[in-house]
Formats: structure tokens, C-alpha cells, sequence
């Protein structure tokens, strides 16, 4: 079998682009245009690519994942349940939780449980998302919008239930838009023995 | 033994049994709710319907859906039998994953879970849910009902120890079952019918007999909740060993669960053992696993009253062994465990030979409360193990204090610090300058010792107990014991070395070979405690 050769011809160059300077001169001439227009041009016509962080700040896109959030009850407590299933699918194991009670006297007696402790260390965290996904009340959310603020203290990234329950979601709310009737919440219909047949 | 067939392999029997029975002995499971190996047939559930194919077969008429006609037509299938309650006859054929079978699994489930509440994130039992793993198994679908679920109570208080969800019942009678026949305290039952089955308690009354753990264990979904055991962990995230209970003599075997993150254990299950305790344990038995963690030693002490000096415990071992070099080798006491593993004691039983002490007694629990099911009125798991390691009779602590009266005891080694005698009756004992306690746990005896050494309790050693039947049972270590804490014979291994006679001790298979050579050498035919095979440690 022989081998088959492909002859390439060498390009040639006009006496224009060999000797490099029409070219220079519209290079430079772009570079000109584009900088009197971003400098004195009018405010509309602007192409600009950066922007001047931390002061101006760029929209995010909608699922952009950001710190957490714990929604929250029409009466202000947590939806978290205290499964532990956030914790079990964490792959960087950031989440701590300690599942409670709520006593017999307490009027949220029948939610039966809820978490003593929630912890996220955010600096463990990677912000993967899988706590929200595997979240099975729609109590953990990552709709902040927001970074984690910078601190040069350890302690300040690990993120308390207070804390979480206070952030708001991009859209101002607290609550969550996947109501539940749990035994306990004044809309729950109540036990059928009880309302005769 | 005759056999017959089940999917085509084909399974022996024993006379009477059903065909669920033989197919849990050869190990093949049928789907089942309500059958339990240890309690009566109910045949409630109806998930452990199969098909027998030999004998007349039985036509049901049905209506079937026809979606060409776009109408219900007639049609027929095959009668279905419930595995738990038919008997097995000779070369009968059963099939109990045909189409038929897996269509009446579909639907029992769907049935099962119409009114379910689902609330698995806050349900115990989610992870060793018979619901769920069926659900996956044989319906993976969702339920056609759109309604409202029947609302039913929630958080039912029946005792001390459990608490009842209506929701998550599916009537399988098994705690009813239990309390009936196990116990023989008909305290539970049914009301209402159909979807508003519930089942409540006795009017009166409590669920406080002494197997109470034992309806949430036999409960396959999450209605029955240990209050002890409730919301403290997720079952995925623990790991298990084989473990023999400390509670009273007869030794019921147990599954250890701990989580090896945090170290800690969180519940014992009963193991089943035929020969000891069947598939049951007892309530006091089920949380003897909080001996593990409440009122530890952690740390070896020197001296006595309300500041005793903290020390490593090579310091204290170091300060042992002078102790004992300086006594006078016959008027050192040592005190046996009947708490404490055949190995600990073994150790121990040479180490007394090494300094040449005569004087040896035994430190047990008080008798408690027994009965005729599990419960041994003996409070002691391995009184047994303790008396064959210590190689014969043992004088009880009410003769030690004699002794330490008389001035015929001056030094006294105790492993253990729970015996049958009180503060106030053991006050005595503090006339004696030196009292080395080796104990896990806080108790009597170690509040008197002059020097306390910590060691490892059950769950953190490898160990046997000698029930009351003379069966030698050995446990696995579950957890490791806390930093610088050894398991009791390693530290007495410890101190013999200090004292220039190494016993040769490093591992537990060292202890167990040498424990296994004197009851040999004792008596002449196998003795018991050498049965037990040791574990690579």
C-alpha cells in the first residue's frame, strides 16, 4: 500500500499584509473608536464588559445557588422536620442536627419534630445543591441570592438555625410556596373518629 | 425430610409447617406483614399471597378493564392463598413471584398506603420500613386516591416507653400478638373498623409490662415508637455487632447499634437464638445499653474523699503494683465480677496466682425481679463465667467485709464496683489504706477506692458470658473505649508486668487460649467456655 501525500501550498501574503502596518493601523483604530465611546459617548451606547464590584453588582440567574435559608411556618418555626436527610446526602458533610420534641404543652406539640440545633458550616460547604433536592418539606432553600460575606473568623461561617431562619429569599418571603396540613396547623381537617360518621 | 416446590427450587419441610415457615428456614423471604416467626398466624395483611399451582386450581371472577371495548368485561384468576397459613403438603408447586402474585402485592400495598400519612422525614422507622421496602419492591407507583387520608391520633402515649401513630398502622395485630401470647397481659386490642381501625389500650391501663420494647420491635412500620430510642438517630447511619445483653443471667442475644462517628451506642434489638432467647428480649435488657455511657470512669484517680488526684494511667498502674509488692501476698483480697466478661476475670484469677493471694470473692447484683418467659432472677450476666475463671469457689462480699473486720485482709483488688451490699453496709472497707478499684462505672465500690482504674465497659471489648445454663456466649466490641482506657484483663496484664510475672497477654485470642487450657485442665470433659470462638481482634 503506498502512502498518500497531500501537497499544501504555502499562503501567500499581499504586499498590504506583508508589511504588517495597514493592519497595525486599524487595530489601533478599533481600539480608538471603542474608547472615546466608552469615555465620552452617550450612556446608552456603552459596551462595557466589566462592572465596578463591589459596588455595582451583576443579576444572578434565577438558580443561582447561594447560602442557606430555613423556610419558616405561618407562625414563624421552622418547616425542618429534622429528618437528617440534608445531612445524609451532604457530600461535604457541612449540616449538624440534633431532632427535638416540642413538648405536650407546647402549641406546636403536634408537629412532633423539629430541629434543637441546625448548623451549616458554609465554609465546608460546596454549595451542590443536594440538600435542597433532597429536602423532603421544601425547609431548606439556597434562594438567598447571596455570597457568603467575607470574615476572616472561623466561627462566623457556621451558620446557626437563628440565622437561617431570619434570611429571606430573593423575593422578600419567608414562608414557603408548598404549604402542608400537619396535625397541629390550624388547617388540618381534624381526626375522623372524632367527627362521627 | 420431605420438600416441596417454591419457584421452582425445591425447599424441605418439617410436618405442620406453612409455607411461609419453611421458606423462612430455608431463608427465602415471601412479603410478609403480619407473620412473625414467634407468634400466631393472623393472615391479616395479605401481602404473602401466592399461588399454588398443583391440586384443583380455583378460577375468581373478575371484571377486567378492556381498553380496546373501552368497558369492563368478564374474566377470570387464579384463587390466591395467603403463604403464612397454608400448610405445606408433599411435592406441592408454589409460586410466589408470578404475574398474578406480584398484581395482588401491587395492590395490597396500594391498599395498605391509601391512607398513609407519608410523613417518613419524621418517622423512626424510615430506613428499616417494611412499607417502604415493599413499596419499592412491588408497587413503586404512586396511589390513584386524591382525597383527604382518614385523619387518625397522632403521638398516642402508652406507656413509659412507646408511643402510638395511628397513621402509620396497618393493623397487623403483631403488638397485640405479643402482649397476648408473649406475655400473657392482654393489654392492647382493636376498635372501629375498616380504615378507622386503631389500636388502643386496655381501659385502665398502661403498656407497662416488661416486654413493652418488644411490640415496637416486632411493629414493621413506624406506628410503635421507642420514646427511648425516638428521634435520637437515623437507623442508615448505624452499624451493628453481635452482642450478648448484661442484664441478668440468661444472656439473650443482641444486636449493638452504634454510630461510628460519634462513638456511641444507641440501641440494642434482639438477635434471634433459639436456644436462649428466641426472637425476644426484655425491657430492662433493651436499655442496658445506657450502662455504656451514664456515670463512667474516664479517668485513673489516686486517693479518696472529695478531690481524688487525677492521674495517667500508667501512673496508676505503676502506683498499683507498688501497693501490691509492698502487701503481704496472702492478705491481699481480690474480688471477682460477676459483671464483667469470663476474660477480665480469667486475668484477673492470674494475676491473684502471680502475687499469690488466697483470698478471692465474688461481687454481684443483687437478685431481681424474674419471671418464667426471659427474665433469670440472677442479675448477673456471667456469675457462671466468673466462678469457672476463678477456678472454683468464691467467698461473697458479705464475707469480705468480715474478713476486713477480722484484719485478714489488708489490700484488696475489685474489678467491677457494683456488689450486692450498700455505702453504709461497705463502710468498713475504709479502714483498708489500699482498695484498687478497675471498673467502668461509678458505684459503691469505687467511691471507696483509694485507687480507681478505668476500663472498658461491654460494648467497648470483645468478651464472653457464661449464661446461667452454662452456655459460654462471647460479644463483639462495638465502639472504641474512651482515650487511654483498656479493656480490663489488658490492664491487669498491665500490672502483672509491672510486677515482673508477664501473664502474656496481648490479645483477647491469647486470654480466651489460656481460659480455654485451664477448664480443660479442670475438668475433664470440654468445658463450655472453650466453645466460644475467638474473634480476630
Amino acid at each position: 500500500m503506498t502512502i498518500g501525500v497531500k501537497v499544501i501550498t504555502k499562503p501567500k501574503r499581499t504586499m498590504s499584509e506583508q508589511v504588517y502596518v495597514p493592519a497595525i493601523a486599524a487595530g489601533l483604530g478599533k481600539t480608538m473608536k471603542r474608547f472615546f465611546k466608552n469615555t465620552f459617548g452617550p450612556e446608552e451606547e456603552k459596551e462595557i464588559a466589566t462592572v465596578r464590584y463591589p459596588e455595582e453588582k451583576r443579576e444572578y440567574p434565577a438558580r443561582f445557588r447561594g447560602i442557606h435559608r430555613l423556610t419558616q411556618r405561618s407562625d414563624g418555626s421552622p418547616r425542618c422536620v429534622a429528618c437528617l436527610c440534608c445531612s445524609t446526602a451532604c457530600p461535604a458533610q457541612c449540616i449538624h442536627i440534633e431532632p427535638a420534641e416540642y413538648e405536650p404543652d407546647d402549641p406546636r406539640y403536634g408537629y412532633e419534630r423539629y430541629p434543637a440545633r441546625f448548623v451549616i458550616d458554609e465554609l465546608r460547604c460546596i454549595f451542590c445543591g443536594y440538600c435542597v433536592e433532597a429536602c423532603p418539606c421544601d425547609a431548606i432553600r439556597m434562594d438567598t441570592g447571596m455570597h457568603m460575606p467575607p470574615s476572616t473568623e472561623r466561627s462566623h461561617f457556621l451558620y446557626e438555625k437563628e440565622t437561617l431562619l431570619e434570611l429571606p429569599g430573593r423575593d422578600g418571603t419567608y414562608l414557603t410556596a408548598n404549604p402542608r396540613h400537619e396535625p397541629g396547623d390550624p388547617t388540618h381537617p381534624g381526626i375522623d373518629r372524632l367527627k362521627g360518621h | 425430610m420431605p420438600t416441596f416446590s417454591l419457584n421452582g427450587q425445591t425447599i424441605p419441610f418439617e410436618k405442620g409447617d406453612t409455607i411461609m415457615r419453611a421458606a423462612w428456614r430455608a431463608g427465602i423471604e415471601i412479603p410478609h406483614y403480619c407473620w412473625h416467626p414467634g407468634l400466631s398466624i393472623a393472615a391479616n395483611c395479605r401481602m404473602c399471597l401466592v399461588h399454588i399451582k398443583s391440586g384443583r386450581q380455583m378460577q375468581m371472577p373478575i371484571m377486567r378493564f378492556d381498553e380496546k371495548k373501552g368497558a369492563y368485561v368478564p374474566d377470570t384468576k387464579p384463587k390466591l392463598m395467603p403463604a403464612c397459613q397454608v400448610e405445606v403438603h408433599p411435592d406441592m408447586e408454589v409460586d410466589s413471584v408470578s404475574e398474578d402474585v406480584e398484581k395482588a402485592q401491587h395492590s395490597v400495598q396500594e391498599f395498605l398506603l391509601l391512607n398513609h400519612p407519608v410523613d417518613c422525614p419524621i418517622c423512626d422507622q424510615a430506613g428499616e420500613c417494611k412499607l417502604q421496602d415493599y413499596w419499592l419492591d412491588h408497587q413503586a407507583d404512586l396511589k390513584r386516591k386524591r382525597t383527604e387520608p382518614v385523619h387518625k391520633p397522632k403521638g398516642v402515649r402508652f406507656g413509659e416507653t412507646i408511643v402510638y401513630d395511628a397513621e402509620r398502622c396497618i393493623m397487623c395485630t403483631r403488638c397485640i400478638r405479643v402482649c397476648d401470647e408473649l406475655v400473657g397481659d392482654p393489654v392492647l386490642d382493636m376498635r372501629e373498623r375498616g380504615n378507622r381501625n386503631e389500636i388502643v389500650l386496655a381501659p385502665g391501663r398502661e403498656l407497662d409490662h416488661d416486654y413493652t420494647l418488644m411490640t415496637e420491635h416486632v411493629c414493621p412500620v413506624g406506628a410503635l415508637t421507642s420514646r427511648d430510642f425516638r428521634f435520637k438517630a437515623r437507623v442508615w447511619f448505624l452499624k451493628s455487632v453481635e452482642g450478648v445483653c448484661s442484664g441478668c443471667a440468661t444472656g439473650c442475644n443482641t444486636h449493638v447499634d452504634y454510630d461510628s462517628r460519634y462513638g456511641k451506642v444507641y440501641r440494642l434489638r434482639p438477635r434471634d437464638n433459639m436456644d436462649v432467647n428466641k426472637f425476644w428480649m426484655c425491657d430492662d435488657g433493651m436499655m442496658t445499653y445506657t450502662e455504656v455511657s451514664e456515670a463512667r470512669v474516664t479517668t485513673a484517680t489516686i486517693g479518696r474523699g472529695d478531690e481524688p488526684e487525677a492521674v495517667l494511667p500508667e501512673e496508676a498502674i505503676d502506683d498499683v503494683a507498688l501497693r501490691l509488692e509492698q502487701t503481704e501476698g496472702a492478705k491481699i483480697g481480690f474480688v471477682f465480677s460477676a459483671l464483667h466478661s469470663s476474660e477480665d476475670n480469667y486475668a484477673l484469677a492470674r494475676l491473684a496466682e502471680a502475687v499469690g493471694a488466697e483470698k478471692r470473692y465474688l461481687a454481684a447484683r443483687p437478685d431481681w425481679k424474674g419471671d418464667d418467659i426471659l427474665r433469670s432472677t440472677d442479675h448477673n450476666p456471667n456469675r457462671a463465667g466468673a466462678l469457672a475463671a476463678a477456678g472454683g469457689s468464691l467467698e461473697d462480699t458479705e464475707d469480705l467485709i468480715q474478713d476486713v473486720m477480722a484484719g485478714e485482709v489488708e489490700a484488696l483488688v475489685v474489678l467491677g464496683a457494683i456488689c450486692e451490699e450498700d455505702a453504709a453496709q461497705l463502710e468498713p472497707l475504709l479502714k483498708l489504706e489500699t482498695l484498687i478499684c478497675l471498673t467502668p462505672n461509678d458505684g459503691p465500690l469505687s467511691d471507696l477506692a483509694s485507687i480507681v482504674l478505668p476500663v472498658a465497659s461491654w460494648a467497648e471489648s470483645f468478651g464472653t458470658f457464661v449464661n446461667g445454663k452454662g452456655m459460654a456466649q462471647t460479644f463483639q466490641r462495638a465502639i472504641p473505649a474512651p482515650a487511654g482506657v483498656e479493656p480490663a484483663w489488658k490492664t491487669i496484664a498491665q500490672i502483672a508486668e509491672e510486677l515482673d510475672s508477664p501473664l502474656g497477654f496481648t490479645r483477647v485470642a491469647d486470654v480466651r487460649a489460656a481460659l480455654a487450657q485451664s477448664a480443660a485442665a479442670a475438668t475433664p470433659s470440654p468445658a463450655p467456655a472453650s466453645a466460644a470462638p475467638a474473634p480476630a481482634e
